[in-house]
């Protein structure tokens, strides 16, 4: 932790001033460390260019192999989607905690119905449903009957916690699902030949459905009445209101977007591997809070969103091959190192700027 | 409405929503997470398969499970069968003690937390801390002492061991809400995964009984663990240890409600600007609230270790996730952690129970969980309940509208936490 985030942190809430020199200091120290973390792989590459036979360059081979980008890429997937709906339901006023349970939930329903009827797209949609389904409900104890949203979104985390493997149980007999067809990847020919890069033409359809997603919800929040909408939803929605919007509207269509962008998510980790894995924190295992760490940090950008997910990803997918390599620090430490990043940048990014009703019902005066 | 209004009115409503309402609200959650789980477990009985002769049948449909046993064996197997004739307090009864006994704790933890208007979903994890680390020091201490002298010795030794590091820990997430403004919902959750992490290297490799396949620590020897009181010592369960929940529990209610922490601890939850200016020190008191509550979680995992397993094993049962239950069913009231603590009691110990008599999966109770916290969480959805049903909506009037917010504890909390403290 750094002192000026300390200090940013200590001084702000009084006067606005204080407050805007506190949200300086924030963008600040995030511009600091995502230098810093360029600077460091930078140097690390250049060390590793220099001296290929120390670990600086066994590191460096890892992170310019072209398998690490393709893993960043696939682990993202979940992360991102996830994100993405998490933005629009925060943005709109409705913090959704419960994505975590999203991905659960469209995990075990994409392969329970790719099973049942043997594709894997219909699986797809079906696992979308299934988490629509779930942030319907959602949806309706927040801001129809006015639940807390935190305690409600916590209550949609431990539902599908237990629902997929009991589901699972009863249907398959374990809480691990037997494993159905994927899909197979796309190959653009030519440019997945490209060194490094080509992860990126040689990539499952989800990967592009991601790219896709990112432009279209960027799209939404700069340039569509809708993105505007749901923007005011959570900063004004008396504003909002008097311009003769419906919030209720807005918001529940927002908490449903949210719930198919992750339903998407969960879908495309479970389908990419064909099968559910319902054991412990289930085969999702913390993305969906990964997830609300990658927005946050993104400071509610899709595309900010989209990059920290490549960050905690790329962590994710070094650690995996370093795991592999066997390079001296024990499996079990490695595996917990996504966490203690967020940890790590939740501590110096410290509180983003919530949208000035997140958390808060709204009852229109009719 | 100006963020001191918003919170001027959670205060208002804290004080006038009655005790009543709270009970009658986690009542009928209760209900109708049971009815719910009922047609989950009918539901479930129509997709998996069975002969027809193992089938029951409602309304002329056939269903694999039957409810009806389920809830039977969830609940009255929980309590040994009371009305089956030869009761004994060795049998299942003991087990819902038990688990009574660590879910008091865990339940405590989060409840403390939640009075401070701080969410904590690190439990687990803190557990998990202290189980490991009273394992080890009490471990290490038992070479020292031993017969009676070393339980008398060892047992405030171990517990204090777990209080200690699952306080650490706990203070962790509390450093970095107060002085980095991290929100601690996302550094718990995250802790608990390091916490689970950190404890399987240790005990796969430094720590690991070389005697045994299994990932843990060397066992505990028989006098370092909690002594069987009144109950056969086949269950696990010490009166002594529940005895001591149920000191925790009045302790826990005295410290809220009568100093002057307790009341620094209950302003900030409610209204942590007027806190401030009322000379509460903000930052102190996140740290020592989760503090404390970290170390009421480790206590669940000295308790768990030296009554339970006489061990420590990876893979701790989620009870720092049911303390979120409990805390949340009691309305964050350190006696009505007493009461959902035997509540949920029952249900974890009902689970062993339903596994062996019937074949529906044990993540029911699982989702039963959830179900439970969605229905306390709207009280709203059971006042519009009242309202349709007659008599009981008409006598309520004008009153019931200013009782606005049954678990206004909770409500206010996460009002004042996204809305205003975390602009």
């Amino acid at each position: 932790m750094s002192d000026a985030t300390a200090d940013g942190a200590g001084a702000d809430g009084e006067t606005t001033v204080a407050e805007e020199g506190s949200l300086f200091e924030r963008h600040t120290t995030r511009a600091i460390f995502a230098a810093t973390t360029v600077a460091s792989v930078v140097a690390l590459l250049l060390a590793g260019f220099l001296f290929p036979e120390s670990l600086a360059g066994t590191l460096a081979d890892v992170l310019t192999s072209e398998n690490t980008l393709a893993a960043a890429l696939r682990l993202s997937v979940p992360i991102a989607f996830a994100a993405l709906g998490g933005i629009f339901a925060e943005k709109s006023g409705v913090i959704n905690i419960g994505l975590e349970g999203l991905l659960i939930i469209s995990a075990f329903g994409a392969i329970y119905v790719a099973d049942l009827t043997g594709g894997v797209w219909v699986g797809f949609a079906g696992g979308v449903l299934a988490s629509t389904l779930l942030a319907g409900l959602f949806a309706v104890v927040t801001i129809k009957f006015r639940a807390d949203q935190i305690i409600a979104g916590l209550a949609v985390w431990l539902i599908a916690l237990g629902l997929a493997p009991f589901a699972s149980q009863v249907i398959y007999g374990s809480p691990n699902t037997p494993t159905v067809a994927t899909s197979p990847s796309i190959y653009v020919p030519v440019f997945a030949e490209l060194p490094f890069f080509g992860a990126l033409f040689s990539a499952s359809p989800s990967v592009y459905m991601l790219f896709a997603a990112v432009f279209l919800s960027w799209y939404v929040f700069e340039r569509t009445a809708f993105g505007r909408w749901i923007r005011a939803s959570g900063e004004n929605p008396r504003a909002l209101d008097t311009a003769g919007v419906s919030v209720t509207r807005v918001r529940y269509a927002a908490v449903i977007i949210s719930g198919v962008l992750a339903g998407m998510g969960g879908a495309a980790l479970s389908l990419d591997l064909g099968q559910f894995t319902g054991n412990g924190p289930t085969m999702v295992n913390g993305k969906g809070f990964i997830a609300i760490v990658a927005y946050l940090f993104g400071n509610y950008n899709p595309v900010g969103a989209f990059l920290s997910t490549m960050l905690f990803a790329g962590l994710d997918a070094v650690q995996t091959v370093l795991q592999l390599q066997g390079i001296g620090i024990p499996r079990q430490l490695i595996r917990i190192a996504p966490f203690v990043v967020v940890i790590v940048v939740l501590a110096l990014v410290g509180r983003t700027r919530l949208p000035e009703a997140a958390g808060e019902n709204y009852e229109t005066e009719e | 409405m100006s963020a001191a209004d918003r919170a001027r009115d959670a205060l208002e409503r804290l004080v006038e929503a009655s005790a009543t309402e709270r009970i009658l609200i986690s009542t009928a959650a209760l209900v109708l997470s049971v009815l719910l789980g009922a047609v989950l477990v009918l539901v479930a009985g129509r997709m998996t398969t069975c002969t027809a002769g193992e089938a029951v049948y409602y309304l002329g449909i056939g269903f694999c499970y039957d409810p009806v046993v389920v809830f039977d064996r969830l609940f009255l197997g929980a309590l040994g069968d009371p009305l089956s004739g030869g009761w004994s307090p060795d049998g299942q009864f003991s087990v819902t003690l038990r688990e009574t006994t660590l879910l008091l704790f865990t339940g405590l933890s989060v409840a403390l937390a939640f009075r401070a208007g701080i969410f904590n979903i690190g439990t687990q994890g803190q557990m998990v801390v202290g189980a490991l680390a009273t394992a080890l020091g009490v471990s290490w201490a038992s070479s020292f002492v031993s017969g009676a002298l070393g339980t008398v010795v060892l047992i405030p030794f171990g517990v204090l061991v777990g209080a200690t590091f699952g306080g650490l820990y706990g203070a962790v997430p509390g450093v970095l809400k107060a002085y980095a403004d991290a929100n601690e919902v996302i550094t718990t959750i995250m802790l608990n995964f390091i916490a689970t992490g950190v404890a399987l290297y240790l005990v796969s490799g430094i720590f690991k009984d070389p005697n045994s396949a299994a990932n843990q620590t060397v066992p505990l020897p028989e006098f370092a663990r909690f002594p069987a009181v009144l109950f056969g010592g086949r269950q696990d369960f010490s009166l002594v240890a529940l005895a001591f929940g149920l000191l925790a529990v009045a302790a826990l209610y005295y410290v809220l409600e009568h100093t002057a922490f307790g009341y620094d601890v209950r302003t900030s939850g409610v209204q942590p600007d007027a806190a401030e200016y009322g000379g509460v020190d903000a930052e102190r008191t996140v740290v020592a609230s989760l503090g404390l509550s970290g170390a009421l979680g480790g206590v669940a995992g000295a308790m768990y270790v030296m009554m339970v397993l006489g061990t420590f094993q990876t893979g701790i049962p989620s009870y720092g996730f049911d303390g979120i239950t409990v805390s949340i069913l009691a309305g964050n009231n350190p006696l009505g952690v007493g009461i959902a603590a035997l509540l949920f009691g029952v249900l974890k110990s009902g689970t062993t129970v339903v596994q062996f008599a019937t074949d529906v999966p044990p993540q029911l109770v699982g989702v039963l969980r959830g179900l439970v916290i969605l229905f306390v969480a709207m009280p709203e959805f059971f006042r519009l309940l009242a309202k349709g049903l007659p008599g009981v909506g008409s006598g309520r009037g004008p009153e019931a509208a200013a009782t606005d917010g049954g678990v206004v504890t909770g409500d206010g909390a996460a009002g004042d936490d996204g809305g205003e403290t975390d602009e």
